[in-house]
């Protein structure tokens, strides 16, 4: 037996890149390796929510969502390589380990204190949130721990990198 | 898992202290919507099932070897928990195959048919390589092939809350009465480029052994697990005549908003974690009779856990029961809090408390009351299971007794 889902989230204000006036790669991250993706991650995230709540902090509880369906893999391949013979670990790729590093850094700049969640959807357009992210906010929010939810689908792909951000609440009623 | 911090980067910490909001309490789970447990498949470095595990965790048997399936001679440290040789991994697809040996465990437990798998749906918890979507569509492949079931409809890649996010978003999904059950899956096989980074970061214990908790502790030590876990409505399983191994009474889920690795010193994000999985069950704090924490066996993560647990348990931490069993089955990241979920459930159905291994002397900054021996009887009403990982997440699953 199954009910249809819950009803769909409302967005309180979006942001992607690259975008119309926003061309070139993001702000290089201290602490990440600009081939990643968490550079663009983080960029788009802060114009998100600046776009709602103007400068951090962010009131209320919100949740972190990273949807990647190629995942960072320019970081995944530098892990790789750090165990082939001839290659020294670079001490930084273990802080880069996995997609919940830069969420912690969204999270600790806009003191937002819901879950932190990170999915590998099965099929993704660059640019676009896909529906899995939006079907697991909705379950975010109607679950109760959060009353926000920010929705992050990055994708590394042969055309670039793409992240758009949506920062969602729950429906009106 | 969350960092140690010896050798953190220069992320800036909080510019924003949270105001830590506590949770809107969430609502007490209606009875009869309330989710047990039905069916769990585990292999891990205690063998194959989920006997084994709670034996070898009741004895405070830490399974700890030299690890061999890669070179590891230019690492600081060299031992992991590995599947043993009575458990050897597949030629080809070798985690899918072990996640779905654990999920044929769990479903044959359970005694689900292909037809009431069909349209249940599959959540899985893997690391984020460029490996993810092939283990995730051959285990997809598996699962329509032999339980019935579509697929696999999420993958989770959230680090060491993975596994612990996809059960409790599984339980939301039965308490809220949108799918009568639901399968969660998790793996994570010791693999040599996560093994070289997080010796490189020294995360991983130079003294070999994992001693959560303890004086002495110096990081943790990576385990393989393939685990799988059976959530279902408890009138979906009355009428299957499926018993019930345990009741999953409450889950929480809190971010600490404080570094993107290293944990919020209070443990404020694990408290309110905590605190939300209580409220989802309308119990008290005094009723948790077990906790398995988190205690990765770094030294700021687990005095930050032990905190949290001395916030919300206040005097009764004295006499509340507290292990982490990864000093037994090592730190298995995205399948983590699956094989800790069902360390506990073997907890609570043997009566058999798992033991903190490991452990050198008291931290006076920890406090707890370690299951420092075993084995030990106990039947407690109530089991906390703990876990946090990278970006501040925090989890904690709450069981019942069935």
């Amino acid at each position: 037996m199954t009910t249809p889902a819950t009803a769909a989230p409302r967005v309180l204000a979006e942001a992607r890149r690259p975008g119309p006036d926003l061309p070139g790669p993001p702000p290089p991250l201290p602490g990440f390796t600009p081939a990643g993706l968490a550079p663009l991650i983080a960029d788009t995230a802060d114009r998100c929510l600046r776009a709602h709540h103007g400068p951090p902090p962010a009131p209320g509880r919100t949740a972190l969502l990273l949807a990647s369906a190629s995942g960072d893999l320019a970081t995944a391949r530098a892990i790789d390589r750090s165990a082939e013979p001839g290659h020294r670990p670079a001490p930084l790729l273990f802080f880069q380990s996995n997609p919940n590093a830069v969420l912690g850094h969204i999270a600790a700049r806009w003191g937002l204190t819901g879950p932190v969640a990170a999915i590998s959807p099965a099929e993704a357009v660059p640019g676009t949130v896909p529906v899995d992210a939006y079907e697991l906010a909705a379950l975010l929010l109607a679950d109760g721990d959060a009353d926000h939810v920010l929705v992050i689908a990055a994708e590394q792909g042969p055309d670039g990198d793409h992240a758009v951000a949506a920062l969602l609440t729950g429906p009106v009623g | 898992m969350t960092a140690t911090g010896t050798s953190a980067p220069t992320h800036r910490p909080a510019t924003h202290r949270p105001a830590a909001p506590r949770p809107a309490a969430p609502r007490p789970v209606a009875p009869a919507a309330r989710p047990v447990i039905t069916g769990v498949g585990v292999l891990s470095a205690a063998g194959r099932g989920l006997a084994a595990l709670t034996e070898a965790a009741a004895h405070g048997k830490a399974a700890f070897t030299e690890v061999a399936r890669f070179d590891v001679s230019g690492r600081r440290t060299t031992q992991a928990a590995l599947l043993p040789g009575t458990v050897p991994l597949a030629s080809t697809f070798p985690l899918a195959r072990a996640v779905l040996e654990a999920i044929g465990q769990a479903g044959r437990q359970a005694g689900l048919t292909a037809a009431e798998g069909a349209g249940m749906p599959v959540l899985l918890a893997l690391h984020s390589d460029e490996r993810t979507r092939a283990t995730a569509d051959a285990v997809a492949a598996g699962v329509r092939a032999h339980w019935g079931a579509p697929g696999v409809t999420r993958v989770y890649t959230g680090a060491c809350v993975a596994a612990a996010t996809a059960v409790a978003d599984a339980a939301a999904l039965v308490a809220a009465g949108r799918h009568e059950r639901v399968l969660v899956a998790a793996g994570h096989l010791v693999e040599p480029g996560v093994f070289a980074v997080f010796d490189a970061g020294r995360a991983l214990a130079r003294d070999g052994e994992l001693r959560p908790f303890s004086t002495g502790r110096t990081g943790t030590l990576l385990g393989d697990a393939a685990v799988a876990v059976l959530v279902e409505s408890a009138p979906a399983a009355e009428r299957r005549s499926a018993p019930a191994l345990a009741r999953l009474a409450g889950w929480g889920r809190a971010g600490d908003a404080h570094h993107v690795c290293r944990p919020e010193p209070d443990g404020a994000g694990v408290a309110r974690a905590i605190e939300a999985a209580l409220g989802r069950a309308g119990i008290a704090p005094e009723q948790v009779g077990y906790v398995n924490a988190n205690g990765t066996g770094s030294d700021l993560a687990d005095r930050a856990e032990a905190t949290a647990l001395r916030t919300v348990f206040g005097p009764h931490t004295e006499q509340l029961p507290v292990s982490s069993s990864k000093s037994v089955h090592g730190h298995a990241l995205e399948a983590s809090a699956l094989l800790e979920l069902a360390v506990t459930v073997g907890a609570l159905e043997s009566g058999l408390t798992p033991v903190n291994a490991g452990w050198l002397g008291p931290d006076p900054d920890v406090r707890l009351d370690l299951v420092l021996d075993g084995p030990h009887t106990a039947r407690p009403d109530y089991a906390l299971t703990l876990n946090s990982a990278f970006g501040g997440a925090n989890t904690a699953l709450l069981l019942a007794a069935a």
